[in-house]
């Protein structure tokens, strides 16, 4: 047993200094030291969230189809947290690629497109995917506190029948 | 008389040796591709497996969390490696063993968690457990871990190993 302890411990070195060193190299990286923030999630008990509501309360608030596409509509900020395939093959007109999977990827060419101080859209795939709600609590820890995400996402935007954008973002081809 | 044949194995087993070997061999291969595989889903990927393992709520939104998730995939990368190789197998069995054990301690802690939270019975729980095969049923992913620290405890029990790189014969 005590040579197995031994080859543990060393097992556990290079296992940690393998993570930290390819940590510290990688793109997807991250800071050890931050500290994810307490979200405050905004539902209006079941009423649509009108554009004031939305403006007045920070943090992550959920919108339905109606006001997800008056968003989309005005021009705010839409983001897809879904994959780069996922994306090509049709997603919201004029939404912005960021793979929640590879956020730290995507965030270099994503945040010089966003305003901290403008609402944000954000969606996936449909209501059993929270990557958009966990993306929206990525970005509210950097300092994007208007968030509005909708649960409906790809799978109610096509069952719909709205407008389908397709193919890849230049940069991320 | 029955002759007692040295196995390789802490219990014996019919056919001897060699067959007590393939068995052992055919457990290590097993694990072993497990935990690369599931390695391989959170590897680079610190963020989002961070994001996972905090729904636990055990390790607190901090330093400890992001340590966690940015090291954890290593590890296990390495010990499934040790594993197929043979080298320091002994170690990388005790570690499995080990993180099974704790994998199956806050599953079935977060699992009563929504059990009581939602009134949701055991048998409908669903989610991800951030273990890098995506969302499952609880009970399964219960029974399945229960299965790993099987293995990896028979491997750390075993005397003798065969089917060592770099090991002419074991």
């Amino acid at each position: 047993m005590k040579r197995a302890i031994t080859q543990a411990a060393a097992l556990l070195l290079l296992g940690t200094a393998a993570g930290l060193v390819n940590n510290a190299f990688s793109v997807n990286g991250i800071d050890p030291f931050r500290r994810l923030e307490e979200v405050p999630v905004f539902e209006n008990g079941g009423e649509p969230i009108t554009e004031a509501d939305a403006d007045d309360h920070d943090g992550i608030c959920f919108v339905n189809l109606e006001e997800f596409r008056e968003m989309v509509d005005a021009g705010y900020p839409i983001i897809d947290a879904r994959t780069s395939d996922e994306y090509k093959s049709g997603h919201v007109p004029g939404a912005i690629l960021c793979d929640y999977f590879e956020m730290g990827r995507y965030f270099d060419f994503v945040l010089p497109r966003l305003d901290p101080g403008d609402r944000i859209g954000i969606y996936c795939n449909g209501p059993s995917c929270d990557d958009s709600e966990m993306l929206g609590r990525e970005l509210y820890t950097m300092g994007y506190k208007k968030l509005c995400v909708f649960k409906g996402g790809m799978e109610e935007w096509r069952e719909a029948g709205l407008e389908i954008e397709h193919g890849a973002e230049e940069w991320s081809e | 008389m029955s002759r007692r044949v040295d196995t390789g194995l802490f219990f014996e087993i019919p056919g001897g040796a060699a067959r007590a070997q393939a068995g052992l061999l055919v457990i290590r291969v097993i694990l072993a591709a497990v935990f690369i595989y599931a390695a391989l889903q959170k590897i680079d990927k610190p963020l989002m497996f961070a994001d996972e393992i905090g729904m636990y709520g055990i390790l607190g939104p901090g330093p400890l969390l992001n340590v966690f998730a940015i090291i954890l995939p290593w590890i296990e990368l390495i010990c499934g490696l040790a594993l197929l190789t043979g080298v320091f197998i002994r170690g990388a069995a005790l570690i499995l063993a080990a993180m099974n054990l704790v994998f199956i301690v806050v599953i079935a802690y977060r699992t009563a968690g929504i059990m009581s939270a939602e009134g949701t019975p055991l048998r409908h729980v669903y989610f991800d457990c951030g273990c890098g095969f995506g969302p499952t049923y609880a009970w399964k992913k219960l029974i399945e871990d229960a299965f790993l620290f099987a293995f990896s405890v028979v491997i750390l029990l075993s005397p003798a190993y065969r089917y060592v790189v770099g090991r002419r014969k074991g």
